[in-house]
Parts: structure tokens; C-alpha cells; sequence
């Protein structure tokens, strides 16, 4: 009876007032700064494509060639009533809601400069409901399929665009000599070795690459008559990338197959390179895109033909193309307004202007590209080595310990330096003392690897200690040397987790400006860089440049051009690095 | 030993099991491992007191004692896994083959891949089947045919026919019991000399406990088995050999498994193994 009635009246209240208050203060602060960057980028973007100027008839159009048909493959591929009831709601409750608020907005408050309701619209809800769509749709199989097909298309030729840039600067004769002496044999003794499961041929690859590459520099002094640029490229990159794709469906679909995965994009590549010669392209690049998109993207259409499962979704692409082509006739016929976006074609092909129209930032985006793969090399070689170094090598007691731990803090305190101090130390260091020139892409290179590399090695630190120990013993007593403990059981698994510090850490080196300021780049260079010592530019001072124009047409078409392109290529950059990443974590 | 199982009473019998130890009729063996006047400290702490004890070839031998009374810091002794732990010291001579392995000259990552080791918790390796098993043919640059010997070990390790259709798989997908398996086979893959097993069971269910004590069996016919254990039946009924390590790290009694479990010269040793102490 006691104890029945002890808890009688209920077990009283324990006040949660303070973690409410905190919850919600802390989720207002996030929707504030979210909404703020929105309605930033949502300006910059209406800027960059001048889609102030554009007339409801031309969005009217669009609107129905290519969102419409794109929310309908996704709602197809999602197959679910439901989620097709609440998307056809949302679209239309918003469509009238919308209108009415931003009139009433307008009538009561004050107009809302560059916007009309439309582009409102499409803003607040078409684009929210299309991204809603795409991620239930890509669930489903058709959808994922043509996402998947999307992504290699523009994911290869990225990268085929990306490797271009690069041999801008990096001789491709040298390229040719070292991948003739020195890869062709170190991998087909590598194969061999493999198939033949000897072992030693296996081993002797590497010094045979390194003697090839090595020979490769000396004979470029030497040898003076090369092939042409088009086949140094066929033979180099075209005809391995499609002979790994050959090599990757070979197994599971037959030599038939395997044979058109390679063949077809190498054709249709080859006939792009020599077509580009004669219309005024670069040939390399074109063949190098083509090639890259290619590839992949016949490797994945011959998984899904053989899977057999949501080959509609392989449609996805030619809707998409068929939707702008369409929509360019309708707009062209129909005669309306169209805008006449910044960013376009010429404004990332082009050299920098005096006259805002012809502004391009062809000279910075490669000078960008180039040192954010020479710092994403630098750092991730130097910082692993370091965090390896320190976390696997030194010991933890004794005067090597006590240093290390002095290490330790030194390089907890270089991460929260600022920049301008580091770009002062690349001044000094790498400009002055070591003669590699002001402004020079090795010099900001080098600098910038440094800023990020105390943010390299602390991350890939904590993902070499999350390594469970029992693994490390594991191997030990397999009679592992230390290395190769290292090297099989804590770099594979720690792999992800250093990647994910490497990505953060670029994604600080890619917007910086002071240390390139502090190191002497240019702010405006008119020509891309044809060296590594060649004075160049970078996106960032580029755009800091022409924002102090006195042009309102700079300041805000061209600046804001300059900052959607910085982010594509940022967003790009991380996008691969977390596909690669997640491949390793899947891997294991 | 005059006690068989069948001949104790009821009262007399310390454990209630039954006692089957037929494989101590062969022939007397050599001796594998010997450690003589061995002292480990860690720090000041003395975790192994002035150990003497010869291990015999091919044979299994238990080691059994309460908690923090040792066991695996003389099993990690033998390997030198103990290197590795920078406040340990180890004084006195451990033999094996003979040898005494903390010579100057003696390398302890060579000594470590003639001793297979299987830890308490299984830990696979986050790779395939395949590469847990190759493993170490792969760190010690065997060349030859490793898929044989994968195939090999994993029949021995009593797991090949649960696994033989996902050798690539992940070994992280097997269940607990497979993959303390898995360890095992990865352990005798390259074909060691002495197999050190610390706890195997202790973390699996009863009928995977019983397949790796099956195994441990088969296992001594080609092996030297040192096995630690808390699981007197276990000891019980692997075992050959049977060392009794009590609190201290002193080695109180060793001697055939039999003998230890029936009749122990020690009051201290009888006392722990009916659990009236420890
Ligand atoms: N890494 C270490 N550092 C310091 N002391 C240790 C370390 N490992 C073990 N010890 C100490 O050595 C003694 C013996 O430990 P050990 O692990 O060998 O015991 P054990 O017999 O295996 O116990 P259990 O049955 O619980 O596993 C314990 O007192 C323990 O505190
Ligand atoms: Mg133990």
C-alpha cells in the first residue's frame, strides 16, 4: 500500500527549460545563417546570369523544357503517389503563395530590387522542390541510373578539362619519354607479375619505373623529334584509360563488349581531336574530354544494359539536351527577351578586359586549378608523411618523446596563424631565399601547402590514433615490420578520415588571397601560365581585383560570374574527393 | 598419473566434467619453449615471478590462474609482443628452439613470424577473407601458390566450408565465431611453429566455443598450442599440459592436465580450480 500510493500523485517535474531555450536559440542561429547565405547566393547567381533582365516568357519557356520534364523523370522514378501528391502541392500552393506574399511585400513594404516573383518562385520553391525530387528519385533505380550516367559525363569531361590545364605548364614531352621508359614497362611487369603470381617481377616494378622516368629526363635533352601532340595524348592517356575500361567489363560481359566500351569513345575522340584542329580548338583538350567522359560513361552504360534494371534512366541526359534545345527554339521563334548572362562560354575561355563584356578568367581558373592540384599533392604527401611519422614512429616516453610532444603543440599553434603571416614566411622563404621567384605558381604553391598543412597533419593524426589498436597488434604478431603494418592495416583503414581533413583543408587553400598578395601574385594576368615559374593568377585575386573597378558592370555582373564559377569548381573539387573517399570506405 | 576419470569418486572429482585427455599417450615430446628464472616488470610492478617452465612440442599446454596473475604477459613473453609496451622489463631467458630469444641478435619481428598469436577479442582485419588469410604470406613474400594456402588454412581453421563461396567478402561480415576462426587461420597461414592463443573463447557462445576447441585439437597435431584460459573445462578437456599461475605472476604448479585437475599437490591450486578462491 505504501509504496502504491508513494508515487500517487505523479513523479513531480524536472525543469528542462534551460536545453529547450539552448535547442531552439541554437536551431534559430543555424536557419539564420543558412537563409542568409541563400538569399546571398541567390543574388550573386541572378547577377552572374543577369536573369533580372530575363522576361516571364523566357522563364515560362525553360520552366516548362527543363525543370518540368526533369521533376516528372524524378517523380517517375520515385513511383510513389504520395510523394507525386506532395510535390504537385507544393508547387502549386507555392506558386500562388509566392505571388501573393511577394505583391503584398512589394505594395505594403518597399520593391524588392531584381526580383519579380517569378524568379522568386523558382528560387524559393521550384529549385528546394526539384532538389527534394532528385534525392527521392535518385532511390529509385531509373533515376539513379541517370544520375550516375550525368555524373560521368560531366565528371569526366572535368577532369578531362582539369588534366588539359595541367599540361599547359607540365611539359607533355617529358609526359611522353617517362610514360614510354618508365610506366609501360613498370606496369607490364607489375601485370605480369600478378598473373603469373611471381612475385619478384611484382617487386621489380617500381625501380624499373624509377629508372624509366629518370631516363625519360635525360633523354628529353637529347631526343629532339617527337610525335605529334594529338598522338603523345592517344598514346599516353587516351588509349590506357580506355583499355582499364575495356579491362573493368571485359570480365563479367565479353570481348564483344569490352571491345565497343574501348573502341567507341576512342574513335569518337580521336575524330574530336582532328575535327577540333580544324575548327580552331585545342585538339589535346578536346580529345582528353571526350576520351575522360567517354570511358566511364560507356563502361556504366554497358553495367546497366547488363543489369538490365532502370535503363530508362539512361534517357536522362538526352532529355536534359533535348529540353535546352528546345527551349532555345521556342525562345528563338517566339522572339522574347532573353538575358545575356555574364558567365558564359567566353567569360572561362577568355583573358581578362577593360570592357566588362569582355571580361574573362580563363588565366586565373587555370592558375587555380594548377595550384590546387600541386597544393592537394604537397600537403597530402607531406602532411600523411608527418602524421605517420608522429603517430606510428616516435616514441611516447623519453627525451624523443617529450619532444614530440613538443612538436605536437608547435604544430597545434601554426594551424591558428594567420595567412598573411605565412605568406610573408613564403616571401621570405620561397620567393627570396630559395630563388623561386614572386608570384610564381611553385612559390604560392609552396606557401599555401604550408598554410594547410598543420590542418593536413592534425586531421590525419586524429584519423591514424581512431585506428583500433587491436588491428596494429594484429599485424605485429603477424611478424609485420612497423611499415608494413603502416602501410597494410593503418593507412587503408585511416584513409577516409585523412581525406576528409585533406578536402577541408584545400577548400581553405582555393579562397585564400592575402598570402598571394603577400607573395607578389598578380591580380590580373592576360595570358594562362605556360610554366611553373611563369607569373600567374589566381579566381580569388582576380575577383578581389575587378571588385575594385569602378564599372557597376564589374563590381556586380562580372564579380558575380567570378564567384559562381569559384564555387563550381570548389564544389566540383570536393565532390570527387568525397566520391573517392567514400569508394575507400566501401572498399574496406 | 593413476587417476582416471572413471576411477574418482564423485567426491573426489574436482570439476564435474568428464575428463578425456587420450592424447596425451603419444610419445614424450621435445620442448618447444622454455623460459627459465624469468622476471617481467611493468614499472615497478612485478607482473611474472621467477618463472621456470618447459613447454612441449606439439602438445597443448593450458595456462590458467586468476585474473592479473600473468598469463598473458608470459604468453606475450614468448613472442615479444611485450616490446611493444614501453614501461614492460624483461629479465631471465626465454628459449625457443633452443634459442634464447631476447639475445641482442635475435630480431623479434623474424622470431614473430615463426609464433602465431590469436587475441582475446578477434580482430580481422577490415580487408577480404582472402587478404586476412594471405596476410602474412604477403608481409613475409611468400611465392608460393597462395591461394592453396589460403584454401589450406582456412580448412584447417574448420571455417573453409562456411566461407568458401565470399572468400572476397568482408572478414568484418563473419559473426563472431567465424572470424575468431578467420584469426586463427590467419595465424597458421604461414605456417608457424608454436600457435599462442590468449582467451579465444572467452568472447563466443558455446557452440562456437566448441568448434575452436575442436580445432585446438587437430591443431596439435602439427603445432605447438599454448592456450590461456579461465575456462576450467576447457582446460580441461584441450589441454595436455596444465599451468597453474596464481596471483603475484608465480607459476605454482605444472604438470599433466589430469594430475592438475584430479589430485594437485597444492592446497592453493585445488582451491582455485573447485573456484574457492580467484
Ligand atoms: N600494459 C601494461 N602496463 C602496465 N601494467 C600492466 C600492463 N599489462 C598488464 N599489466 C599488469 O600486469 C599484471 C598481469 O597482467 P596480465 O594481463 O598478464 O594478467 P592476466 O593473467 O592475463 O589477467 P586476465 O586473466 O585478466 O587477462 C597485472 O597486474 C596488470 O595490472
Ligand atoms: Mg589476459
Amino acid at each position: 500500500m505504501a509504496t502504491d500510493n508513494a508515487n500517487a500523485g505523479g513523479f513531480g517535474e524536472v525543469s528542462r527549460v534551460r536545453g529547450i531555450v539552448f535547442e531552439y536559440l541554437s536551431f534559430g542561429a543555424s536557419v539564420f545563417g543558412l537563409v542568409a547565405l541563400g538569399v546571398l547566393l541567390v543574388y550573386v547567381s541572378i547577377d552572374a546570369f543577369d536573369l533580372a533582365n530575363a522576361s516571364p516568357e523566357w522563364l515560362l519557356t525553360y520552366f516548362l523544357t527543363l525543370v518540368v520534364p526533369f521533376l516528372a523523370f524524378c517523380l517517375y522514378s520515385a513511383n510513389d503517389s504520395e510523394v507525386t501528391r506532395r510535390a504537385l502541392a507544393a508547387l502549386g500552393g507555392g506558386l500562388v503563395a509566392v505571388a501573393a506574399l511577394f505583391t503584398a511585400i512589394e505594395a505594403v513594404v518597399a520593391p524588392i530590387p531584381r526580383l519579380n516573383w517569378q524568379l522568386a518562385y523558382l528560387f524559393v520553391v521550384a529549385a528546394p522542390v526539384a532538389a527534394y525530387l532528385a534525392y527521392v528519385g535518385s532511390r529509385g533505380r531509373v533515376a539513379a541510373v541517370g544520375f550516375g550516367l550525368l555524373g560521368r559525363l560531366v565528371g569526366g569531361a572535368a577532369i578531362g578539362l582539369a588534366v588539359g590545364t595541367l599540361f599547359l605548364v607540365f611539359d607533355e614531352l617529358v609526359w611522353f619519354l617517362a610514360y614510354t621508359f618508365g610506366v609501360v614497362p613498370a606496369a607490364a611487369l607489375y601485370a605480369y607479375g600478378r598473373w603469373r603470381a611471381a612475385d619478384r617481377a611484382a617487386t621489380a616494378a617500381i625501380p624499373v619505373g624509377l629508372v624509366g622516368l629518370v631516363t625519360a629526363v635525360f633523354l628529353r635533352r637529347v631526343v629532339t623529334v617527337y610525335p605529334s601532340d594529338l598522338v603523345i595524348y592517344l598514346w599516353t592517356i587516351a588509349i590506357p584509360v580506355a583499355a582499364v575500361g575495356a579491362f573493368l567489363v571485359v570480365d563479367r560481359s565479353g570481348r564483344t563488349v569490352g571491345i565497343v566500351v574501348a573502341g567507341l569513345p576512342l574513335t569518337v575522340a580521336t575524330a574530336g581531336g582532328f575535327l577540333a584542329a580544324g575548327a580552331g580548338l585545342s585538339a589535346p583538350t578536346v580529345l582528353l574530354v571526350l576520351v575522360l567522359a567517354g570511358v566511364p560513361t560507356a563502361v556504366y552504360v554497358s553495367r546497366v544494359i547488363e543489369v538490365g534494371d532502370g535503363i530508362v534512366g539512361l534517357g536522362l541526359p538526352i532529355l536534359l539536351a533535348a529540353g535546352v534545345a528546345a527551349g532555345a527554339l521556342i525562345v528563338e521563334a517566339w522572339g522574347v527577351p532573353a538575358p545575356d548572362p555574364w558567365l558564359d562560354l567566353g567569360y572561362v575561355t577568355e583573358a581578362p578586359s577593360r570592357t566588362p563584356e569582355e571580361a574573362g578568367l580563363y588565366p586565373a581558373i587555370v592558375g587555380s586549378v594548377i595550384i590546387i592540384a600541386l597544393v592537394a599533392v604537397l600537403s597530402f604527401v607531406l602532411g600523411v608523411g608527418t602524421s605517420v611519422f608522429l603517430e606510428e614512429y616516435t616514441p611516447e616516453s623519453g627525451v624523443l618523446g617529450s619532444l614530440t610532444r613538443l612538436l605536437q603543440i608547435n604544430i597545434a599553434n601554426l594551424a591558428a596563424i594567420p595567412s598573411v603571416v605565412y605568406g610573408l614566411l613564403g616571401l621570405g622563404l620561397f620567393a627570396n631565399l630559395l630563388g623561386f621567384g614572386f608570384g610564381t605558381a611553385v612559390t604560392v604553391a609552396l606557401t599555401l601547402s604550408l598554410l594547410i598543412l598543420p590542418i593536413t597533419i592534425i586531421s590525419a593524426q586524429e584519423a591514424i590514433r581512431s585506428v583500433p589498436d587491436d588491428l596494429r597488434r594484429g599485424s605485429d604478431a603477424m611478424g609485420a615490420t612497423r611499415w608494413q603494418t603502416t602501410k597494410n592495416v593503418v593507412l587503408p583503414e585511416a584513409m577516409p578520415g585523412i581525406f576528409t581533413g585533406t578536402i577541408l583543408a584545400l577548400g581553405r587553400a582555393i579562397g585564400e588571397t592575402a598570402p598571394l598578395i603577400m607573395v607578389g601574385a598578380a591580380t590580373t594576368v592576360f595570358s594562362a601560365p605556360s610554366s611553373l615559374f611563369s607569373r600567374f593568377s589566381a579566381m580569388p585575386m582576380q575577383i578581389y581585383a575587378w571588385a575594385n573597378f569602378p564599372q557597376a558592370d564589374f563590381r556586380y555582373g562580372v564579380v558575380a560570374a567570378g564567384v559562381i564559377t569559384l564555387l563550381v569548381i570548389l564544389i566540383g573539387m570536393n565532390g570527387t574527393a568525397i566520391l573517392l573517399r567514400n569508394r575507400a570506405e566501401r572498399g574496406n | 598419473m593413476s587417476n582416471t576419470s572413471s576411477d574418482t569418486t564423485g567426491d573426489e572429482s574436482l570439476i564435474t566434467t568428464e575428463v578425456e585427455t587420450g592424447s596425451t599417450q603419444r610419445t614424450p615430446a621435445r620442448t618447444a619453449v622454455a623460459a627459465r628464472d624469468l622476471n617481467v616488470y611493468y614499472g615497478d610492478e612485478q607482473a611474472i615471478d621467477d618463472v621456470t617452465i618447459e613447454i612441449p612440442e606439439k602438445r597443448v599446454t593450458a595456462l590458467i590462474g586468476p585474473s592479473g596473475c600473468g598469463k598473458s604477459t608470459f604468453l606475450r613473453c614468448i613472442n615479444r609482443m611485450n616490446d611493444m609496451i614501453e614501461v614492460c622489463r624483461v629479465e631471465g631467458d626465454v628459449e625457443f628452439g633452443g634459442k634464447n630469444v631476447y639475445d641482442d641478435d635475435v630480431d623479434p619481428v623474424a622470431l614473430r613470424r615463426k609464433i602465431g598469436m590469436v587475441f582475446q577479442k578477434p580482430n580481422p582485419f577490415p580487408k577480404s577473407i582472402r587478404d586476412n588469410v594471405a596476410y602474412g604470406l604477403k608481409i613475409q613474400g611468400y611465392d608460393g601458390d597462395v591461394d592453396e594456402r589460403v584454401e589450406e588454412s582456412l580448412k584447417a581453421a574448420a571455417l573453409y566450408e562456411e566461407v568458401k563461396d565470399q572468400l572476397d567478402s568482408s572478414g568484418l561480415d563473419l559473426s563472431g565465431g567465424q572470424q575468431q576462426r578467420l584469426c586463427i587461420a590467419r595465424a597458421i597461414a604461414p605456417d608457424p611453429e608454436v600457435v599462442l592463443m590468449d582467451e579465444p573463447t572467452s568472447a563466443l557462445d558455446p557452440v562456437a566455443a566448441s568448434k575452436i576447441e575442436d580445432l585446438i585439437d587437430d591443431l596439435a597435431e602439427q603445432y605447438t598450442v599454448i592456450i590461456v584460459t579461465h575456462n576450467m573445462q576447457q582446460a580441461a578437456r584441450i589441454s595436455d599440459r596444465t599451468a597453474v599461475f596464481l596471483t603475484g605472476g608465480r607459476l605454482v604448479e605444472y604438470d599433466d592436465t589430469p594430475k592438475i585437475f584430479e589430485d594437485p599437490e597444492e592446497q592453493r591450486v585445488e582451491d582455485y580450480i573447485t573456484g574457492k578462491f580467484g
